[in-house]
């Protein structure tokens, strides 16, 4: 499916990936090309290694790679720190996003923010300039000013977490963002408003995965492709197609990939 | 009997004050506090032994006070300097105490005096010279903020003793400020008293340098309806020990505390607290953190007493604890002895480690795993340090604690 020609170089570039925590194999060689523009939607069921193989790309210390590659913008990135992999460009939006008790939103976007505008040689931005630029970015996914007080998720429900991710996201400005269930527990409003947000920042030099088990956010944004992971594996790719057709035949219909690989 | 020989050949018998003597005296017939009482049983014995090496020191040389003076207002004091003060204006007044009512009060006290509890208190006041007892009676309204700074130079084991008295209905924001330089011992014996109607906001900062000790010793008594409000941060020494002793004498008071303490090489750091509650509809919330690394070992033991007079007592103690290397030890001690049978008590503990997951959701996001740690810790801090009363613009101790400890 992914042998058009293209015309760029692609943004992530991910083979034969195998990885494991405890001596534990979740991955079992994963192949995964993302290009600038396309929008990339993984499904699967619950435990088949789709938030892990998110966590991988994010660089989650608790997973070792046992083989293959990630390569990002060309490099490869297997030995770099998560931090490193964010300021240039990675972006992990999370299903269940970490609630920090006494670090303030405000100033956990402002230090985040700026550690990526040093990488990208950008100036750092103080209080008051960075009040500017997230006040711009909150209409984005129609926060309240009143988030940026309180401490980071903490108290949030589980539609504003989302939403404070998909500002993070805004934030940052990265060439690859892999949003990992973001459609999860979001009422049909607030699905609108993420995935208005996601729409809104994406464009043709960027690439997105969106982890999903349901069709309603695909609705929404409608991928280039949909890849089927069981096992710790791609057991199947199609076109934004083949997410209605699981939709409508359920998971099982897929076990019928497995056997033939 | 090392101790006791040290005192006696720093201080001829002719010189020693009658406090002195009765202190002496009670240390003669246990010199060192029994290694196997609660109190003492997990207290370094070597680093104790250290904090007795240095000779004792009277005099009190200049040492650099860490952060400036706020305004005219703020009253600062350094035990050991300025002892003859005498304040009254219109609104208040800040009386030092005569030296018939330091003695008459600290016989009273030394007669409660329990060999192994007030071990400490007892080898202040063996040490504790005239010039280096401060005592004040405080009354009045609108009390400027009072700053008192304790210290202890390079090579010398020196003893300082405060006691103050809040008169009925006043209230004050007092800030003590305790420093060791390198290789000293400090022993510091605090005693407050607060009469009816009374508040206190009291911070209690000690901070050292290489190899630097410090007995801490707090005892408050509250009279009904007076409010006690203590922040304290332990931090930087190779061996300190905070006791606190808190008295509720007639119910009806209520008392806060949130307290630090922050070990790292082979440092030793120690909080003891008594809470005695002697009549009925006490309040007390109180929590203790701990931080431990490297080699280090942070220990809390807190006891609250409600004997059947003290009924209505609402009470909390809470014991929070950071162990950051798997070499560091923390020891952890909340409990409670009560008799009354209608009251509110409630204790805990907890150990645990930076957390894993919300470390890696802040690399996620660019920040450093350095970075992601203080953000962590300051969070951590930050609840125990907004109770010290001290503004962030005068002295950042959160600053402090995040990039010099």
């Amino acid at each position: 499916m992914q042998s058009k020609m293209k015309e760029s170089d692609p943004i992530l570039e991910v083979k034969n990936l195998s990885a494991s925590t405890d001596n534990l194999p979740i991955l079992k060689g994963v192949s995964l090309t993302v290009y600038p523009g396309e929008i990339h939607a993984i499904m699967g069921r619950n435990g088949c290694g789709k938030s892990t193989f998110s966590k991988i790309i994010a660089g989650h210390p608790s997973y070792e790679i046992t083989n293959g590659d990630i390569k990002f913008l060309g490099e490869n990135i297997n030995s770099l720190e998560p931090e490193e992999r964010s300021q240039s460009g990675i972006f992990l939006g999370f299903q269940y996003p970490i609630e920090i008790p006494g670090v303030s939103n405000l100033e956990f976007l402002r230090v985040s923010t700026n550690a990526r505008r040093k990488f990208l040689n950008k100036e750092e931005l103080d209080t008051f300039d960075f009040e500017e630029l997230v006040k711009e970015k909150l209409e984005i996914v129609k926060m309240d000013q009143a988030f940026l007080s309180r401490s980071v998720n903490q108290g949030f429900s589980g539609g504003e977490k989302k939403r404070n991710e998909i500002l993070q996201m805004a934030l940052l400005e990265p060439k690859i963002a892999i949003l990992d269930e973001t459609d999860s527990g979001l009422d049909i409003d607030a699905l609108r408003i993420v995935a208005s947000g996601i729409k809104r920042i994406s464009n043709a030099q960027t690439g997105i995965i969106l982890i999903t088990h349901y069709q309603r956010l695909l609705d929404e944004i409608k991928p280039n492709y949909v890849h089927v992971m069981s096992d710790g594996q791609i057991i199947k790719t199609g076109e934004s197609d083949l997410a209605l057709e699981l939709e409508k035949k359920g998971y099982e219909w897929t076990d019928s990939f497995i056997k033939e690989t | 009997m090392e101790i006791i020989e040290k005192i006696k050949i720093n201080k001829s018998i002719d010189n020693q004050t009658e406090i002195q003597k009765i202190c002496l005296d009670k240390l003669q017939s246990s010199p060192l506090p029994n290694p196997r009482s609660e109190q003492w049983r997990l207290s370094n014995k070597s680093k104790l032994t250290n904090f007795l090496d240095y000779s004792v020191n009277e005099n009190n040389s200049k040492f650099d006070i860490p952060y400036p003076k706020n305004s005219q207002s703020t009253i600062r004091l350094i035990i050991g300097e300025n002892c003859q003060s005498k304040l009254i204006e219109k609104n208040y007044s800040i009386q030092q105490l005569s030296e018939d009512e330091l003695k008459k009060y600290i016989k009273e006290q030394i007669s409660f005096f329990n060999q192994n509890e007030n071990w400490s208190d007892l080898l202040n006041l063996s040490l504790s010279c005239k010039n280096n007892i401060l005592g004040f009676k405080i009354n009045g309204s609108k009390i400027p903020p009072i700053e008192i700074f304790s210290h202890a130079s390079s090579n010398s084991l020196s003893a300082k003793t405060l006691i103050i008295f809040l008169e009925k209905n006043c209230n004050v924001e007092l800030l003590q400020v305790n420093l060791g330089e390198d290789n000293s011992s400090l022993s510091q014996s605090t005693f407050f008293c607060l009469e009816e109607n009374s508040s206190l906001n009291h911070g209690v900062v000690s901070y050292g340098l290489n190899k630097s000790n410090l007995l801490n010793s707090l005892n408050v008594i509250q009279q009904k309806n007076s409010e006690y409000n203590l922040g304290s941060l332990h931090f930087k020494f190779n061996y300190a020990r905070f006791e606190i002793r808190i008295k509720q004498s007639e119910g009806n008071a209520k008392t806060n505390i949130k307290g630090m303490q922050i070990t790292k090489k082979d440092e030793q750091i120690s909080t003891y607290t008594k809470i005695d509650f002697d009549g009925p509809n006490g309040f007390l919330d109180q929590i203790n953190k701990s931080l431990a690394d490297d080699k280090s070992h942070a220990i809390f033991e807190g006891s609250i007493i409600v004997p059947k007079i003290a009924q209505k007592t609402d009470a909390s103690q809470l014991s929070r604890n950071l162990l950051l290397s798997n070499l560091a030890q923390i020891d952890t001690k909340p409990q409670l002895e009560i008799i009354a049978d209608d009251v509110k008590c409630k204790h805990g503990a907890t150990i645990s480690q930076l957390n894993e997951e919300e470390l890696f959701y802040m690399r996620t996001r660019g920040i450093t795993l350095t970075e992601a740690s203080k953000l962590q810790l300051s969070s951590y801090f930050q609840e125990i340090i907004s109770f010290i009363p001290v503004s962030k613009d005068r002295w950042d101790l959160l600053d402090k604690l995040l990039n010099e400890n």
